[in-house]
């Protein structure tokens, strides 16, 4: 398959790479891994006339640890994010490590999975439920970006096309904090997940109650979803089976799942239902786990 | 029982596997050809459609366009894979059929200028009803797809053995089931590619990733006018084929008439959204059956209707449709069987043979019900199969002879293999074990068209050093080890190691070989290749007698030495002439047995170089009814499987857990191959059943046309899958050999279905068994 | 834009090449490089034949553009073999029968090769989940997986 024409540019930093992409509007588009973005070229869904590549930009690159947040890199690998690490969310590096295949993992970017905005999309899942905020800079300095509003479609967000995405910020990885991530495929790898649910829960000191949850749901609404039922039938109350269910109840009333050759909208709400509280579960689990590790 | 052999039955490395190890290994995209234009399709966006008007000046304007070529530019000859059925022409005429129905092709100096100039070539359409469904095409006044097909019946069959209602009339139980499959697709890893240009003889080559060349250049020299020496087909090393690649596809003929056009080499190749669009691949099939039996198990009837989903035009389903029929004459004692076929036209891309051709969902709902009625009757599973067992020698309904049938030894062996009596009834919720058996032919009875001609030739060329053999064979080396094959059989029947054997294939040039379909290559190429290697044999004996002056029925070659029985013969003066010829040569043959290369050499001497031919056609087979060659061959390989399944009852989904195979192959030529081939077919069973469909919509467009979204199994989605060879010793196969290629498929469904009715207690009818679908069933079994 | 000369390290050798900028990695090596072991089998990155080790990482080349190889190392296929000696991979893939038609092995064996370079005693999850993203039709896998943990025990042993 035949790639169309393009001009290719790789600039050496980011107001470099802002300058350029603000002289060429809407006929430029930002390279990161390429794994979305050429295909979609390839498919002829898309035909922008240059291509920025923003390997060389040191700005988009390496994960720092700064009071509390975690700033990742945008061009952070699904692979690097898999691999975990103390910088990275475990619910991160599940979702990360679920992604197509080794060899996409190791080019898909962070980055390019939140402008590439699916509704099933493996890292934005996770980064919905983590509460993560995008860092977008644009010709007029930066901006801070909560992830819950940043999804308007499929492949639509609020990133103006003059902005680059260069950092995500999360809550640094402590105990008492658990993620859950379920995808249902009909194969075990290279699976745009036919549903798929990331939970977030934060515990109380007393590892009994839920300070904080937040359950988002994929491939049930034209983007990435948090569920507002889910959160509110868990937020101060036990963590237990009892209420994951009425959670995973409320996830599967707030999803808005279609009819679509790989599936019926009737069967992926049920699904969002027993995968939430599988990922309540499993979100639990490794909460308890790590506070017990640390007491 | 396996056979006192030198070679045949060993783990012979192959010998294609170190290049392909290495990348040497040259697939058609790896060999270029100097001055080669690019060719590409124009293909209908519609389904269904008049064409009204057609131009190609822009096309033909645009730089670097050489020749832009439509129906107006070739000959006005249909073809297609049966001569019953010749109903493609290369270029749409007046009509579309199907979205990607070839309309033009463009042959440029690169392949971005042959896309650009396919989409300046105007295409005026009228567009006509869509038939999408079998419903739809056979509905009170819809369109004809075909003028000569009316009422959209590709073929219809209607067959019966014994007397049906007569054998249900005496059964205690006729069980009743339904089975609907989807259309799936070969997805072989290599897409569709050829290279065709005039040689320095004017002769047309084709260069092509093809599993039947012979077929190819037939098909090439029909339709362009050519006489069969003026085309040539040449396969280089293919990346799979399984049947979607065994006919002349679009891009051979087009790169054939752009190379005569242009006068130079032009390649044309699939993308892999093309290689769907092209299909030529496993119908969607309905099927009804009625089984009668008695109360003791004894199988006595199938009332059998299948509906074929066709697509737009027939490719091998003439022969589809008969095969979803004529395999179900086995491999069970059946006196009375009843079959209605049809095959319909729709607007979709045509479908053909694929992998166990026609028999595989048949297969898969009979065996379900054997199960069903091995329930309702009270029997174990495996004792209704072995109750009702084919014997050795017996001949079906249908005059399908068992000339060798290791059924029950394969049933054993998986029986005792997956450890059956611990599991069966025993396993906990939500794990199921099940079973079935399947059967195919060994090559075709007779070739697709009508003729007397051998199904191979083989000539084998001995060194004139005597150093090695050569094996030329027209036969279709695509990934399944024939090149291999064929050099153990030579090896074997020559008498020397197999390392001084060297095959070259593929290539029409070398004689007449049907090609790699049916599951032949092994046992009748390897018949032919025996028989060359016989004569060989011969030839050096029947010199070497002569220079001894001894009877040649003292000699035998065996393992590259020459025997002799009975008393000591001098044969000094052989070895002194050939160690003065090779005087400078530091490895001079000693010892005190006379060397296959100072025989072969000496008989060079006397009689020039030493070429062997062989032959093979099988015998007159089966029965004086219409259909009757379809399903006949002389011999029948046959396979039993055990699958063991978890199913996820919150989802639906399915793991296969573990698969246990048994096939008996009446004689492993190479015991790694055979093994290879069993676990190949396996998975490719599995995604059938569990993954794969093609999907469209109501347009006719195909939903999923990549292997992203049509889903084969990755290496995660196989179990462990143990292999037992069976050897019955097949009377009719060179050393006892016959096939695996496909007979290995036809368990593998059902076996699972079986399973997950053990594990969840449904009889499922439809695949591919998503998990919606089984989700689905089960909440619909929890509501009854 | 007209072609870019270009520079980067392919099986150890240090390469230059003009390359267009929608050229990709894959066309670089088939057809500037005439390195055609590395195949074409879907260009959208479903079926893995087309992958290379880029900086010690496999990769589907057709999703690479030339021009992202600037200054890297590649090394494909042809890189494995040390003149007519196969690598203990390669060896153990021909000596298990684990290769077919052979189109899905260059690239199946690269996955391997990464895999045993970072885990050089996979459990049989960790090899089926490192070669996850190379189709096969032909072997249903198991002569593969038994291929790469022979490997391995001969590669350790070493």
């Amino acid at each position: 398959m035949l790639l169309p024409s393009f001009d290719y540019y790789r600039p050496q930093s980011l107001p470099e790479a802002l300058s350029l992409l603000g002289e060429m509007g809407e006929a430029a588009r930002p390279l990161a891994g390429g794994t979305d973005l050429l295909v979609n070229l390839k498919l002829k869904k898309l035909a922008p006339k240059v291509l920025l590549d923003l390997g060389g930009l040191e700005e988009l690159k390496g994960n720092r640890q700064d009071d509390g947040m975690i700033s990742l890199g945008a061009l952070a690998t699904a692979s690097g994010l898999a691999s975990g690490g103390p910088e990275v969310p475990g619910l991160l590096a599940m979702g990360a490590g679920s992604l197509g295949s080794p060899q996409v993992r190791n080019r898909a970017t962070l980055g390019g999975n939140l402008v590439t905005a699916r509704p099933a999309a493996d890292i934005c899942l996770p980064l919905l439920a983590l509460g993560a905020k995008a860092v977008l800079a644009g010709p007029g300095g930066e901006r801070v970006v909560a992830l819950d509003g940043y999804f308007k479609g499929p492949g639509y967000t609020v990133k103006e096309p003059g902005e680059i995405l260069t950092r995500v910020l999360v809550d640094a990885p402590r105990p008492g904090v658990g993620g859950g991530y379920q995808k249902l495929g009909l194969r075990q790898a290279m699976e745009i997940a036919l549903v798929n649910v990331a939970a977030h829960l934060e515990l109380e000191d007393d590892g009994k109650t839920v300070a904080l949850a937040r359950v988002a749901l994929g491939a049930v609404a034209p983007f990435p979803m948090l569920s507002p039922g889910a959160a509110s039938a868990l937020i101060g109350k036990a963590a237990e089976e009892i209420n994951f269910s009425e959670a995973a109840e409320a996830a599967a009333a707030d999803a808005r799942p279609i009819d679509d050759h790989r599936g019926s909208a009737a069967y992926r709400r049920d699904m969002v239902r027993t995968l939430t509280l599988r990922a309540l579960r499993q979100a639990l689990s490794q909460a308890q786990g790590n506070q017990e590790a640390q007491a | 029982m396996s056979g006192n052999f030198e070679v045949i039955g060993s783990r012979a490395p192959r010998k294609d596997a170190p290049n392909k190890s290495t990348g040497k290994a040259r697939y058609i995209e790896d060999i270029k050809f100097p001055g080669e234009l690019a060719g590409a399709l124009l293909q209908s966006p519609q389904a269904h459609a008049k064409i009204k008007r057609i131009d190609i000046s822009k096309a033909q304007a645009l730089p670097g366009v050489v020749a832009v070529i439509t129906a107006q530019d070739v000959p006005d000859v249909k073809y297609g894979v049966s001569p019953a059925r010749y109903d493609e022409t290369l270029f749409a005429v007046d009509r579309v059929r199907y979205v990607g129905d070839e309309i033009a092709a463009v042959a440029a100096e690169d392949l971005a200028t042959a896309l650009k100039a396919v989409e300046l070539i105007e295409v005026e359409y009228e567009p006509l009803p869509v038939l999408l469904s079998v419903e739809e095409a056979t509905a009170e006044g819809a369109p004809w797809l075909h003028d000569q097909f009316p009422d959209n019946v590709c073929a219809q069959v209607e067959q019966e053995f014994g007397d049906v209602e007569a054998a249900f009339a005496q059964c205690d139980l006729i069980q009743e089931g339904s089975f609907f499959s989807k259309r799936q697709d070969g997805a072989f890893i290599e897409p569709n590619q050829c290279v065709a240009l005039m040689d320095s003889d004017g002769v047309l080559n084709l260069h092509s990733s093809t599993q039947v060349p012979h077929y190819v250049q037939r098909t090439l020299a029909m339709v362009t006018g050519l006489s069969m020496s003026q085309v040539r087909v040449v396969k280089p090393y293919v990346g799979g084929g399984f049947g979607p690649k065994a006919s002349a596809t679009p891009i051979d003929l087009a790169a054939g008439f752009l190379a005569m056009k242009t006068g130079r080499p032009v390649r044309m190749a699939y993308t892999r959204e093309q290689v769907f669009l092209f299909s030529r691949a496993r119908h969607g099939f309905t099927h009804h059956m009625k089984i009668g039996v008695k109360k003791d198990g004894t199988l006595m009837a199938l009332d059998h209707r299948a509906t074929l989903d066709g697509g737009a035009y027939s490719s091998f389903g003439i022969a589809t449709v008969y095969y979803a029929g004529s395999l179900l004459g086995g491999p069970y004692k059946l006196p009375n069987m009843r079959y209605h076929g049809l095959r319909v036209f729709t607007n979709k891309p045509a479908c053909g043979a694929q992998r166990g051709h026609g028999g595989v969902i048949a297969r898969a709902l009979f065996e379900q019900q054997m199960d069903v009625i091995a329930e309702k009757l009270g029997m174990d599973p495996i004792e209704l199969r072995l109750k009702n067992m084919m014997e050795t020698g017996d001949v079906t309904c249908n005059d399908l002879a068992m000339s060798s049938l290791g059924m029950r030894e394969c049933i054993e062996a998986v029986k005792n293999g997956s450890g059956w009596d611990q599991k069966k009834g025993k396993l906990p919720k939500g794990k199921g074990i099940g079973m079935a058996c399947g059967f195919f032919v060994s090559g075709a009875g007779y070739p697709i068209y009508r003729s007397e001609t051998y199904h191979c030739t083989i000539m084998i060329k001995a060194d004139e050093d005597g150093g090695g053999i050569v094996v030329y064979t027209a036969s279709a080396e695509i990934g399944q080890g024939s090149e291999t094959t064929m050099a153990m059989i030579a090896a074997e029947a020559v008498g020397i190691p197999y390392e001084q054997v060297r095959v070259k294939s593929g290539d029409t040039d070398f004689g007449i070989d049907l090609g790699a379909y049916s599951s032949r290559t092994t046992l009748m190429t390897g018949h032919a290749t025996k028989e060359a290697g016989e004569n060989l044999k011969a030839m050096v004996l029947e010199t070497l007698a002569q220079e001894l002056e001894i009877d040649q029925s003292r000699l035998d070659i065996k393992n590259g030495l020459v025997k002799i029985s009975g008393d000591p013969v001098d044969f000094s003066a052989i070895r002194i002439g050939y160690i003065k010829e090779h005087r400078g040569w530091q490895d001079q043959p000693s010892g005190d047995e006379l060397t296959f290369r100072e025989a072969v050499r000496l008989a060079y001497l006397r009689r020039g170089t030493l070429v062997a031919t062989g032959k093979y056609k099988p015998p007159v087979l089966g029965g004086k009814y219409k259909g009757a060659a379809v399903g006949t061959s002389p011999a029948y390989g046959c396979s039993a499987q055990v699958a063991e399944v978890s199913v996820d009852f919150e989802t639906g989904q399915i793991k296969v857990e573990r698969i246990t195979d048994a096939h008996d192959c009446g004689q492993a030529v190479n015991l790694t191959s055979v093994e290879a081939q069993m676990q190949g077919s396996v998975s490719m069973g599995l995604g059938e059943a569990l993954f794969e469909e093609v999907k469209f919509d109501s347009q006719g467009r195909i939903l999923n046309p990549s292997l992203g979204e049509y889903h084969i199994p990755t290496v995660m989605d196989m179990p462990e899958t143990k292999c037992i060879v069976v050897e019955s010793g097949e009377p009719n196969g060179p050393f006892g050999a016959k096939e695996v290629g496909e007979g290995a498929i036809m368990p593998t469904i059902p076996a699972i279905l079986n399973a997950v009715r053990n594990a969840t207690g449904l009889v499922l009818d439809e695949t591919p068994l998503t998990p919606e679908r089984v989700y689905l069933a089960l909440k619909k079994q929890k509501g009854a | 834009m007209s072609k870019q000369a270009i520079t980067l390290t392919v099986n150890g050798v240090a390469r230059q090449a003009l390359v267009e900028p929608n050229q990709t990695l894959t066309s670089l090596l088939r057809d500037e490089l005439g390195l055609t072991g590395t195949k074409h089998g879907c260009g959208v990155g479903d079926c893995g034949c087309c992958t290379v080790i880029l900086d010690g990482e496999t990769v589907n080349s057709c999703l690479v553009l030339a021009m992202q190889a600037q200054g890297r190392e590649v090394m494909t296929i042809e890189g494995l073999a040390k003149g007519a000696e196969l690598h203990p991979l390669q060896q153990a893939f021909v000596d298990a029968g684990a290769i077919q038609c052979g189109f899905c092995t260059p690239g199946m064996i690269l996955s391997a090769k990464a895999l045993l370079d970072h885990t050089p005693q996979p459990t049989r999850e960790e090899i089926t989940k490192g070669l996850s993203g190379n189709l096969c039709r032909c072997t249903g896998y198991e002569k593969i997986v038994e291929a790469v943990q022979d490997a391995a025990d001969k590669m350790s042993e070493a």
